[in-house]
């Protein structure tokens, strides 16, 4: 009985890690292969400012990607709860790679010692975004159920990091690296397969937490989440204002 | 037998959606107030439906809709599969319109940067808004959650009548000016979304007829006017005897189709005769003269402004483009320069080149058209003008940035050139030069309320509306520095500002071309060296 249970629960932990990642990376590729950088750009668009060089644009993109340039441009609350959202997030997720790499170099035991700090400056921007989503009449208006299911997602996320931070929730952190190092093996996916799944760690609100990120990679590639690969194909940021000097060739007319 | 009747029940119902439609979308005279000017924009709440009244008419020429291949006889029977089928072109053939279906965030940064928008406080004219109005279609049609469980559980919309309605109001009340697009963390462009749906409007039958009638006068008589040759000679014969008489000088021209002239000059047919325009085009010509640089105006090519650009039917603005390089070759000419018009410079620029391939047979040193401001602000560096600047004493000007050319096409071959060059020859030609707050200005600019199709005058409604927020800026400057004078470098954003400016109180007066400030402090006959 206990052992039917626990299998239960190593091959759903498996299961679900595998299935997010196949369906994120290949949902992820398909949609930036197909979706984007197949489909044909016909005539330059570049938007101001428009650099006239390479190096312009690649200087532009960066600054939109790092810094949110564009949107520093128009309303401060949101540049900042976004920046700060999304940079936070980011902090994370590098320093779970502690869970995937062995051993695990200095700077990720340094970011470590900050991480709660920054899971609860994340929480923050999180709720601030929220409210404004739902305080903001006008932005109020524009947004669907989607748009506040993604950041409840996150919010769980995290919230249930937190929480995994604690003594009383604590995972063992020695079997949770363990069975992502296990996980990562090549042959594992086979043993999952023929029902021989390693054996996962058996705390519930870890579990939790691994399958809301799950959850998240699944939606990913269905969601206005693939902004994140979508953007470098933007054609109003990603391309040369030069049409006078180069010719520009439209892919559907090449007469 | 039975066949028979249900075929003509279905027309029935066919010709009644039509009925219906064209009842939907019948145009009807609305007036609107214009707001007090303080000189502040301010955002206004949220006002549902406040502009669904307001209907662009729609096109019913027939010999005009068959010549552009749309259907003649409004909403068509199968109006639903070919909608689809007009959008997934678009889709497939335009990355931008499918791209920017999928990457919304709504993050809500382009809410309140619409003109239409702030003018009219109607949720449906934020950016965001507006192309939801697509997205909702693309989501149940073109993914497979909305294919597989309907609109439902994706917040997307059925294709209804109701639909074609809303679609049709709202992407006629876009003026494609991009200022959206400046504040959006992913440059969407919603003016791509925008000529998409209008493309798709046109496939099943809903095309309006302001920007449309214009398309067919500039393919088929050369100008948006829809002027034929001799009424184009005498036009232009008549400005250059006024010029002659004003001036007393006989040997200053305005010349048209002349082989083997030095510049090929194009410019939006309303320069002809419309005011203020006209007093721009007397600028081009002193400065032409004074630089002794021949040029010529041709008859086959007689429009600069291109309104295929305002729907994705890019072969609508190959054919109008194709005139200008025809001509070109045609009047043997070394280079070809552009006059005062907003989106002339965008497609003119930067998408001829793709269209048609380079202007290779010109003057190697002059490869590509040129801005006329760019060419006199090089002859004002290098001082081959003679200017009086007092001559333009009475102004304390401004300038206003023509959103298709802030954000569209660089000036110079250097990025903001299209600010600085239009500045400098402002500059070098008045003593007092003072610009509008910064939020209003350059890269931020505001339509003037009116572009890419919106100018009719059944759009009397959104022009009103959609000039607010350029009108409280100029009023501001008014009242700081004493403005007197808005100079503008686009035909659209002067025939919409001089009207403007008096339904807002203000002097008609007070706008007018860059090149009428320039034509105005041109010292003629004064020439020294070159
Ligand atoms: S700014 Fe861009 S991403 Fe944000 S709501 Fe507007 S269009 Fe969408
Ligand atoms: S392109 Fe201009 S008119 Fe159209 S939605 Fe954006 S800001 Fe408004
Ligand atoms: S008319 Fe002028 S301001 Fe208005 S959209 Fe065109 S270029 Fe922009």
């Amino acid at each position: 009985m206990i052992n039917g249970i626990k299998f239960m629960i190593d091959m759903y932990v498996s299961g679900i890690v595998y299935a997010a990642c196949l369906v994120f990376a290949a949902g992820f590729l398909c949609k930036i292969y197909f979706g984007y950088y197949k489909t044909p750009q016909p005539l330059k668009i570049p938007q101001t400012p428009q650099p006239t060089t390479l190096s312009g644009v690649i200087m532009r993109m960066a600054g939109d990607v790092l810094f949110f340039r564009s949107l520093a441009k128009g309303t401060t609350l949101l540049f900042i709860a976004g920046w700060v959202f999304h940079f936070t997030f980011l902090l994370m997720i590098i320093r779970h790679l502690r869970y995937f790499v062995h051993p695990v170099p200095g700077f990720l035991v340094a970011l470590g010692n900050g991480a709660l700090a920054i899971a609860s400056l994340l929480m923050v921007a999180l709720i601030i975004l929220f409210v404004r989503r739902f305080m903001d009449k006008k932005v109020n208006y524009v947004s669907s159920f989607a748009d506040y299911f993604v950041l409840l997602l996150i919010m769980g996320i995290v919230q249930s990091g937190i929480m995994l931070h604690y003594e009383r929730f604590r995972p063992n952190v020695v079997e949770v690296k363990a069975f992502m190092l296990e996980l990562m093996e090549l042959k594992t996916p086979f043993l999952v397969m023929i029902m021989h799944p390693h054996h996962a760690p058996g705390n519930p609100l870890f579990i939790t937490h691994l399958s809301l990120v799950a959850l998240l990679l699944i939606y990913f590639p269905f969601s206005k989440l693939m902004h994140a690969g979508g953007y470098f194909f933007s054609p109003t940021r990603n391309m040369i204002n030069n049409a006078r000097e180069v010719r520009y060739i439209n892919p559907w007319d090449k007469g | 037998m039975t066949e028979e009747k249900t075929a003509a029940e279905q027309c029935d119902e066919a010709c009644e959606a039509n009925e219906r439609i064209q009842e939907e979308l019948k145009f009807s005279k609305i007036k609107v107030k214009p707001v007090k000017l303080t000189g502040e924009i301010n955002i206004p709440d949220l006002n549902p439906n406040a502009m669904l009244g307001v209907k662009a008419q729609l096109l019913t020429a027939k010999e005009m809709l068959e010549h552009l291949g749309y259907p003649a006889d409004g909403l068509i029977p199968n109006w639903k599969e070919v909608f689809l089928r007009k959008m997934d072109e678009m889709l497939k053939k335009y990355r931008s319109v499918k791209l920017f279906m999928d990457i919304c965030v709504k993050c809500g940064a382009c809410v309140d940067k619409c003109h239409y928008y702030l003018g009219t406080g109607d949720p449906l004219n934020m950016p965001v808004a507006r192309a939801e109005l697509m997205r909702k279609v693309y989501r149940r049609y073109f993914t497979l959650p909305g294919k597989l469980f309907g609109s439902r559980f994706v917040n997307g919309s059925d294709l209804t009548e109701e639909l074609l309605v809303t679609w049709y109001t709202y992407f006629y009340q876009c003026s494609e000016c991009r200022r959206c697009s400046v504040f959006c963390p992913y440059g969407i462009d919603t003016a791509e979304i925008t000529m998409a749906a209008r493309e798709i409007l046109n496939s099943v039958g809903l095309v309006q007829k302001y920007l449309h009638e214009i398309i067919f006068k500039a393919q088929t008589a050369g100008n948006n006017l829809g002027m034929q040759q001799n009424a184009i000679i005498n036009a232009l014969e008549f400005v250059q005897d006024d010029l002659q008489e004003q001036l007393e000088m006989d040997n200053i021209r305005v010349p048209i189709d002349e082989e083997g002239a030095e510049v090929l000059f194009v410019t939006p047919s309303a320069d002809f005769f419309a005011s203020p325009h006209i007093e721009s085009l007397y600028g081009y010509a002193k400065v032409f003269h004074q630089a002794g640089i021949s040029w010529t105006m041709s008859t086959h090519a007689s429009e600069g402004g291109n309104f295929g650009l305002f729907i994705h039917n890019y072969e609508h603005m190959k054919k109008i483009n194709k005139r200008i390089w025809e001509a070109a070759r045609d009047l043997k000419v070394k280079r070809v320069v552009g006059g005062e018009c907003g989106h002339m410079w965008r497609v003119l620029c930067n998408y001829s080149n793709t269209m048609w391939g380079p202007f290779d047979y010109l003057d190697p040193k002059y490869k590509r058209p040129q801005h006329i401001c760019e060419l006199t602000n090089d002859l004002l560096n290098r001082g081959a003008l003679k200017i009086d600047k007092s001559a333009n004493e009475e102004f304390i000007v401004t300038m206003h940035d023509s959103c298709q050319v802030a954000r569209a096409m660089e000036m110079g071959g250097m990025p903001n050139g299209q600010f600085e060059i239009p500045r400098a020859v402002i500059r070098g030609v008045c003593e007092k030069f003072v610009d509008m707050p910064e939020a209003t200005i350059r890269e931020r600019t505001f339509c003037c309320g009116a572009g890419q199709g919106l100018l009719g005058d059944d759009m009397m409604a959104t022009r009103v509306k959609g000039a607010m927020p350029r009108m409280q800026a100029y009023h501001y400057a008014k009242q700081e520095s004493g403005v007197n004078f808005v100079a503008l470098i686009c035909a659209i954003c002067k025939a919409q500002l001089s009207k403007m400016f008096p339904a807002y109180g203000i002097a008609m007066e007070e706008v007018g071309g860059i090149h009428q400030l320039v034509g105005r402090a041109i010292v003629l006959g004064a020439k020294e060296s070159v």
